[in-house]
């Protein structure tokens, strides 16, 4: 289990909170407003109302120890600014996404120590431009894979020993075998960059490169399972 | 018997349609600020203005001949026509003379003849003494030869300018607002260059070396000093002279920064208005624009990219703070209640628009604005912005074709991105051209080279693009599987080699933003060479 620790109960923590698998996930919610905490309560979520201000309670809740990930997601910049200076304090390893209200916070934000911000405003004002000027393809988007439909985007790290390891990116063949499309792969030996795939196509795949995968679960799921499988040939 | 003849004749100019046509026509000549054929027109006009001023000038010290005479001729003919017919389309005299006769049997009283030709010339002479009409007059009168001695009004032609230009209009009613400031002050300067005058006069008169010899030079000094010209040609000489003088300069000085503040002001005031016009002026030359609602954080952000896209919009808000940021990035803005009906038809959405969004930050403004541009305009696209889930069905209720919920589309994201980071970039890198890579689509036109291709057969591949699917409304790909239902469509992804494309689907492909667009032009080549083939 991996431990989130959500910092700020709103509709955002809500919509957050209600995509990840409870599988896998262990989410606890943090909130100064009981109405915030009651609702997050409804919803069959952890609960705790602990004063972010203080250090102890912070790692009283595992900040620094088991916490993994924390949402920073308070209404105003400067208490999600505090809790981040804290956090990273207490833990250099911490995986740390905020939300953050007025543009020019998000700079303090990740000056504070955060993995990831997010700008509502920014992303709706996105989302808007983009169903303006790319109607289809974000409905498709909206429809699969940030929608119901079955179609999703996946990592698989290629482990060691499997027959990932040493064949080329070219020769996989994910379309015609699993109905997946590849879209790009991460070879962590150089950076962290993503390339393409349809830019390097002759590209020896090394043991710890990420493949980005497009496709529906069940073949995601196949897929994984036989790269893990070190006996698999193909 | 003359009344009913007269009623039966203006119900035949009622009806008649080439009357009405024939008045339209002048109207929109004329009068009517939209049509194009006024601009024409005035045009016209100022240049002929000016080439007969011109003319005016040019004859003082030279003979001009016969060309002189004809252009003079020929502006005075047009003047006179457009005096004319300006006259003629300022009311509708049989109109008036219907209404009247309407109301008189509505109401059972006997239809009074007199009465309504009285109305009805009331109108006429109201035309007739409205100052614009009075310039257009006396640029005409002079050129009747026993009143040559008026040629001096001949200048008034260069009033009649104020006809054709909006801005000098503009001038003219902005003094306008300000007419009893103005008239107070000239009364007040008025009495002053009286007593002056006359006590100039009364002391300097007598005086020896005096230049003011008649209450006329009096009058003459007073206003060169009282203006704080002072050409000193004409001075005074008596120690009571002098007071006046002092006195008179010391209170011109008030008069003239008195004058300039009150302009100062007035401008200030219609300031607004001003800018508002010109927003209104450029946006008529607009088509297919969007109208934002809106200018908070979202509205900044979309206001942002549609610029950088050389998209056209325009905002509206009510908030001074949003509007001024807006001006500030030079953006077109009216600030104003975007749920009112008149203002989003003077923000062209009947006219032009082809998107409004509602993006305020008030769920229950985002729906009225909604329900009031779909009440206008049936056809334009809405897009809208809610806060709170439970107020979704409402805005699609009231008319919008997308709603957008900004808080679940971040939370989603914050989702996605602590379970794959990497796959969660990738994406939203294409999807928002952060990176070269892109994602587009691409048509299969009626007769291109792909139609009834097999899609391993377009070998995407060595064209170094990777094709993610095809979206069809064709009910022949519904045997294939890995099909999605979008709105109407289906989105089939990672479609079998033997997928046969039929014309009007589309390929979703990604790679690099040149391969597609190259991509795009070998298709619309071959189409082209294909026809003329055909």
């Amino acid at each position: 289990m991996k431990q989130v620790a959500v910092f700020g109960y709103s509709r955002l923590s809500m919509e957050a909170v209600s995509r990840l698998d409870k599988e896998i996930y262990d989410i606890i919610v943090i909130d100064h407003n009981p109405a915030h905490l009651a609702l997050a309560e409804i919803e069959g979520l952890k609960t705790l109302s602990i004063d972010f201000r203080s250090d102890e309670d912070l790692k009283s809740i595992g900040i620094g120890s088991t916490v993994e990930t924390l949402f920073c997601f308070f209404e105003q910049d400067s208490e999600n600014v505090f809790l981040i200076l804290s956090a990273r304090a207490l833990d250099e390893n911490l995986n740390i996404i905020a939300i953050v209200d007025s543009p020019e916070s998000a700079e303090k934000l990740l000056a504070a120590g955060a993995n990831k911000i997010i700008d509502p405003y920014e992303i709706c004002g996105r989302k808007i431009h983009d169903i303006l000027k790319r109607p289809d393809i974000t409905d498709i988007f909206d429809h699969t894979v940030f929608g119901r439909h079955d179609l999703h985007l996946a990592e698989v790290v290629v482990p060691e020993k499997s027959y990932l390891e040493n064949s080329y990116a070219s020769q996989l063949g994910l379309s015609a075998r699993y109905n997946l499309i590849l879209i790009g792969v991460v070879n962590k030996q150089v950076n962290d960059k993503l390339d393409f795939v349809v830019e390097e196509f002759d590209r020896k795949l090394n043991v710890g490169d990420i493949l980005v995968i497009l496709g529906p679960s069940r073949e995601i799921r196949a897929f994984k399972k036989d790269v893990e499988n070190e006996f698999c040939k193909i | 018997m003359f009344s009913k003849l007269i009623i039966y004749f203006s119900y035949q100019l009622k009806s008649s349609e080439k009357y009405n046509n024939s008045k339209l026509f002048f109207f929109n000549l004329l009068e009517n600020p939209r049509s194009k054929l006024k601009n024409y027109f005035d045009l016209l006009m100022i240049g002929l203005i000016v080439l007969s001023i011109f003319f005016l000038l040019y004859e003082v010290e030279h003979e001009t001949g016969a060309v002189g005479g004809y252009l003079e001729h020929t502006v005075l003919v047009l003047f006179v026509c457009e005096y004319l017919l300006r006259f003629w389309i300022y009311s509708d005299t049989h109109i008036i003379i219907l209404d009247e006769h309407e109301r008189a049997l509505y109401l059972n009283i006997k239809f009074s003849l007199i009465g309504a030709l009285k109305k009805a010339v009331y109108k006429k002479i109201e035309y007739i003494f409205s100052p614009l009409a009075i310039i257009d007059l006396l640029a005409i009168l002079p050129s009747y030869r026993p009143l040559r001695i008026l040629r001096i009004f001949l200048v008034f032609r260069l009033f009649k300018l104020f006809r054709y230009s909006n801005s000098a209009k503009l001038f003219s009613d902005i003094l306008a607002s300000k007419r009893y400031e103005l008239l107070t002050l000239l009364v007040f300067a008025c009495l002053l260059v009286f007593i002056a005058s006359v006590s100039i006069f009364l002391f300097e008169n007598s005086a020896k070396s005096t230049k003011i010899n008649t209450l006329f030079d009096a009058f003459y000094w007073a206003i060169v000093t009282l203006t704080t010209v002072g050409y000193g040609d004409i001075v005074p000489y008596t120690t009571g002279g002098r007071l006046v003088a002092m006195l008179l300069i010391l209170t011109g000085i008030g008069v003239v920064s008195f004058f300039t503040s009150i302009l100062i002001s007035a401008f200030n005031e219609k300031m607004p208005v001003l800018q508002e016009n010109r927003t209104f002026a450029e946006l008529a030359h607009y088509k297919n624009f969007i109208i934002i609602c809106g200018y908070g954080r979202v509205g900044q952000e979309i206001a942002k990219r549609l610029s950088a896209d050389k998209q056209k919009f325009i905002i509206i808000d009510k908030k001074e703070q949003n509007v001024e940021l807006a001006k500030k990035h030079n953006f077109l803005v009216i600030k104003n209640d975007a749920s009112k009906n008149d203002v989003l038809l003077s923000a062209g959405i009947c006219r032009g628009a082809t998107t409004v969004l509602c993006i305020t930050g008030d769920d229950v403004t985002n729906v009225y604005v909604t329900l009031t541009s779909r009440h206008l305009n049936k056809d334009i696209r809405i897009i809208s912005r809610i806060n709170s889930h439970e107020n979704l069905n409402k805005l699609y209720q009231a008319g919008a074709d997308y709603v957008i919920r900004p808080f679940e589309v971040a939370g989603m994201l914050a989702a996605e991105f602590l379970g794959q980071p990497v796959a969660f970039e990738a994406i939203s890198g294409i999807l928002q051209n952060q990176t070269e890579i892109v994602m587009e689509t691409v048509m299969v036109s009626v007769g291109s080279s792909l139609e009834n291709q097999q899609v391993d057969a377009i070998e995407l591949k060595l064209k170094k693009l990777t094709l993610l699917g095809v979206i069809s409304a064709n009910p022949v790909h519904l045997k294939h599987k890995n099909k999605y239902q979008v709105k109407q469509q289906h989105f089939y992804f990672n479609p079998e080699p033997g997928f046969i494309l039929r014309h009007e689907d589309i390929l979703v492909v990604f790679g690099r933003k040149y391969s597609i667009d190259h991509f795009r032009d070998q298709i619309e080549q071959d189409r082209l060479l294909h026809r003329k083939k055909a």
